[in-house]
């Protein structure tokens, strides 16, 4: 058994790297989740061309023109083509089939519906639309001049515009469809809708427009921000480090206190310094040197490397000193991370959202195991420390007789030389004398 | 007070500065109203918890949410104290302040000042909070990840435990790596596919293509069909195994940020949904898409306040220049430091003592090592005699030896080397891998991390071997006993 402070600490520290892990994993499960969903087959939500009706705030008295998504215009421009045609047949031929047309508008008007509901916009529309009106091409445009100037359509048209109105007040997208289904004939719930994989039928797929404006104008701010950044203007600059300065000497400190922070970043940068010296030291020396040339440079370097050896323990010791003797208030684990100076302080921090370019699945995979590989690596690593720290002592202070100190030793050996992975197997050499 | 534009000129000032303080307090989260600041530049009481209220939220490491807002003003006050000081604040008349908001604005407006003079707090809190419209990813391996989650505050291990415990814990988070790597692999090609069949859709030509968090949005506008949890934002970020130190040797589990935690734990959703800002969960009440575009609003005024605040900054720093007069000049720093955070445990002293202990055993090392070399060099150097392309030799020779480890120093001198950008980044697909001068290549990043990956397995290599050699001297010690090694990698 081990002693009990011991024992604490090892259970944890494993225990904490076990929770890290165990978050991540969830994350990671959820992502998974959506992932799934979103690549098989839809239910084509009926609603999913809702326009978002405005926010009360923003001042927008006239939504119709930029809150209207596309699919909803390719929509009713299919509508309306479907009705154009059939005006024009009308016209020309039989009259009595100006009485047929209204059911078969408004079935025509379903049939376009259903499959429109689907996340595609049939490609032809904007073609068919281009042919027959051009000047409905521009859907701000739709309402205004296709409505004056046609005859037969212009009954359903006003319902058209009626529902999209009464759905910009009533803001609740299900009663805005099942108007739209009152309006014209009880329609059939749309038969059968392909299903709709993202596979198939996701280079349609169109973001809605409110969106796509909200979004610009956000990135076009970032980019604003983070030009601005870079050219900040000289007397900020300057009035910032007089004021610092000021409330330094105001506030009587000769030199400022060490931050728990600064002195967790200088001892993470030895702790750095000291895992590559010590690599550069086992080069040096396992390298053979050749001749006397190469002899002399590994005998200067290793005595160089001695030297910064020396001097980062001097630092060291400064460091442990200044602490004990004004402790900088112990600085709670996972403090702010904007406080730690290495990362956002220093790099000057670009604000506009940047690309991460792939080109392949492979690579994507190749990087993103790669970074888990690093992070494990580095909680390895720390591990191994703290086991080295903890079980090391043990094992040399213990008394080497009895059972328990072999199952120490080959638990030892096991976490500390193989990482857990494989253990040894000790035989007793009863060699009969 | 209708002034547009910062005039430098005295004159203007009286103008100026009503809208820099409008400015500012518009682009800082939950900020004060303007006249919260001209109270605290006289002390005024009614001033002072709003100012605490800020400076908790500014210097909290967690994401906004509801919880945040219920947790008392006292606590509040005390961990922005600690956290101050924790920086390096360096006025005393802070730390002496009472802890229930009956005095001390203006003591809280300069810790404030202090705090905007050091960094750019509106810009990063508004990154803090940033919505993540795409699939992203960090590059940095940096800890700097606000929405971590410390581990649950599990049973401390009760008494003395066996080995074989540890063991098994051991096994179980190896378990859990290889769990890790596999299901990162799905979600990458899942995210690959997505990627590619919504090529042509967006309607930025520089994305090209939609991220899974628009994607659902278009399947899912309403929410209607949610799974449990937000869907929408999507953070890839692969360092979580590696920053969360919580517990370093000679340090308990439980720090008093760990306890501000056990308010967030009851609300899960809030920890979810990052693009909660305080308002309606996103799981409950407003679709995705609502909530997104909401989110989208409040973050460009957000970002129109802090580029007017960037602008009348040097009216800002004027003003407060005179609050700072106003103050009485502190004595020198007492010899006693108030230790007014009584349950905070030591800080990672036990990190220092490991990176001396290291330090002082490779000491030893190098000088047996060089000792020896040295004599052995001497010896041979004698039979060689002396002459000008000697000494010319040698000269080059120091020189080059001190050109390699000035740039060794300089590896950890340096904290971040050429910098690759901080933060997230947006993972896009191209099948030509083209990039801006800004952005990223995924294939450069390989090479880097490769590289890193290379580093660290010698490292641990090497304490292993360290380890090995360690136990076989006191294993050896002992006749009798045969140690088979398992079979080798």
């Amino acid at each position: 058994m081990l002693p009990a402070d011991c024992s604490r600490r090892l259970v944890a520290e494993l225990q904490g790297a076990l929770d890290a892990c165990a978050q991540r994993q969830l994350q990671l499960e959820q992502s998974l989740r959506v992932c799934r969903r979103l690549l098989q087959a839809w239910e084509p939500p009926g609603t999913w061309t809702w326009e978002p009706p405005p926010e009360p705030e923003t001042n927008e008295e006239d939504p119709l023109p930029a809150c209207t998504p596309s699919p909803q215009d390719l929509k009713e421009l299919e509508f309306l083509t479907q009705a154009l045609e059939k005006a024009v047949r009308v016209r020309r031929g039989i009259t009595k089939a100006g009485e047929r047309n209204k059911a078969p508008s408004l079935k025509s008007r379903s049939i376009v519906t259903s499959p429109g509901t689907t996340a595609s916009t049939p490609p032809q529309s904007p073609g068919q639309a281009g042919g027959h009106a051009s000047d409905t091409r521009p859907t701000k445009g739709l309402r205004q001049t296709t409505v004056p100037a046609k005859g037969r359509p212009e009954r359903q048209l006003p319902s058209v515009r009626d529902r999209t109105r009464a759905g910009i007040g009533a803001r609740a997208p299900r009663p805005g469809a099942g108007l739209r289904n009152q309006h014209m004939a009880p329609s059939a719930a749309p038969q059968a809708p392909e299903a709709f994989t993202l596979k198939e039928k996701g280079h349609l797929l169109r973001l809605p427009a409110a969106f796509r404006k909200a979004a610009s104008q956000n990135s076009s701010l970032w980019v604003q921000l983070s030009s601005m950044q870079t050219s900040d203007s000289m007397d900020a600059a300057a009035a910032k480090t007089q004021f610092l300065q000021n409330i330094q000497t105001a506030s009587g400190g000769s030199q400022p206190r060490l931050s728990a922070a600064e002195v967790e970043a200088e001892a993470r940068r030895l702790r750095k310094a000291c895992s590559l010296l010590r690599l550069r030291v086992r080069e040096e020396l396992s390298a053979a040197p050749m001749d006397w040339m190469q002899e002399y440079r590994c005998l200067l370097t290793l005595e160089g490397l001695q030297a910064m050896v020396g001097q980062c323990l001097q630092r060291l010791q400064e460091l442990r000193a200044a602490v004990a003797e004004r402790p900088p208030l112990p600085c709670p684990v996972g403090r702010p991370p904007r406080a730690s100076p290495s990362c956002g302080g220093r790099a000057e921090p670009t604000w506009s959202p940047q690309l991460l370019v792939y080109s392949s699945t492979q690579e994507l995979q190749t990087l993103a195991a790669l970074k888990l590989r690093v992070a494990v690596l580095d909680q390895q690593i720390h591990l191994e420390k703290v086991l080295m720290a903890e079980l090391l002592p043990l094992v040399s202070a213990a008394q080497p007789e009895g059972p328990s100190w072999l199952t120490l030793c080959r638990a030892a050996h096991s976490l500390l030389c193989e990482g857990g992975a494989r253990v040894l197997t000790i035989l007793r050499d009863e060699s009969v004398d | 007070m209708r002034r547009r534009r910062v005039d430098p000129a005295a004159g203007a000032r009286a103008g100026a500065l009503p809208e820099a303080i409008a400015a500012l307090s518009r682009s800082l989260p939950s900020g004060p109203r303007p006249e919260i600041f001209r109270r605290a530049k006289f002390d005024r009481p009614e001033a002072t918890s709003a100012l605490w209220q800020l400076l908790f939220r500014v210097l909290s490491p967690l994401p906004a949410g509801n919880a945040l807002a219920s947790i008392a003003l006292e606590v509040q006050a005390r961990l922005v104290k600690s956290a101050l000081c924790s920086q390096g604040y360096p006025r005393l008349a802070l730390a002496q302040l009472p802890e229930d908001g009956s005095q001390g604005s203006r003591e809280l407006l300069l810790a404030l000042s202090w705090l905007l003079a050091r960094g750019p707090v509106p810009e990063q809190m508004l990154a803090q909070t940033r919505v993540p419209l795409g699939d992203e990813m960090t590059v940095c391996q940096c800890e700097a990840l606000a929405s971590l989650v410390p581990p649950a505050p599990h049973m401390e291990a009760e008494g003395p435990v066996d080995v074989r415990h540890v063991q098994w814990l051991m096994g179980k988070l190896r378990f859990r790596w290889r769990q890790l790597v596999s299901s990162q692999q799905e979600q990458c090609a899942l995210l690959s596919k997505i990627h590619l069949y919504t090529r042509g859709c967006h309607s930025d030509q520089n994305l090209g293509h939609l991220s899974v968090t628009e994607a659902e949005m278009l399947r899912d506008p309403e929410g209607g069909q949610k799974v449990s949890g937000a869907g929408a934002a999507q953070n890839l970020d692969l360092a979580y195994p590696k920053g969360l130190h919580f517990c370093t040797p000679g340090m308990g589990p439980r720090t008093f940020w760990n306890d501000l935690w056990l308010v967030p734990r009851l609300l899960p959703g809030d920890w979810a949904a990052p693009l909660d800002p305080g308002g309606a969960s996103a799981c409950s009440l407003l679709s995705p898409l609502r909530v997104l575009l909401r989110t989208l609003e409040r973050e460009s005024r957000r970002l129109e306040a802090v580029l007017a605040w960037r602008r009348a900054e040097p009216v800002f720093w004027q003003w407060m220049d005179t609050v700072l007069g106003t103050c009485a000049p502190e004595a020198p720093a007492a010899a006693s430091q108030p230790t007014f955070l009584p349950w905070v445990p030591e800080c990672g002293d036990g990190e220092l003592e490991l990176v001396v202990r290291e330090l002082q055993t490779l000491e030893e090392e190098l000088r047996e090592a060089v000792e020896r070399r040295r004599v052995a060099w001497e010896a041979k150097a004698r039979g060689c005699g002396r002459g000008p392309e000697w000494s010319a030799a040698r000269r080059a020779s120091r020189e080059t030896v001190e050109k390699e480890l000035g740039a060794l120093q300089r590896c950890w001198e340096q904290e971040s080397g050429p910098a690759p950008a901080h933060g997230p980044h947006r993972l896009v697909r191209r099948e030509d891998g083209a990039a801006g001068d800004r952005d990223l290549r995924a294939a450069e990043l390989i090479r880097t991390l490769r590289s890193q990956e290379a580093c660290l397995e010698a490292v641990l290599r090497q304490l292993q071997g360290q380890c090995r050699q360690e136990l076989a001297r006191l294993a050896g010690a002992l006749p009798g006993l045969i140690w088979i090694l398992p079979p080798g990698r």
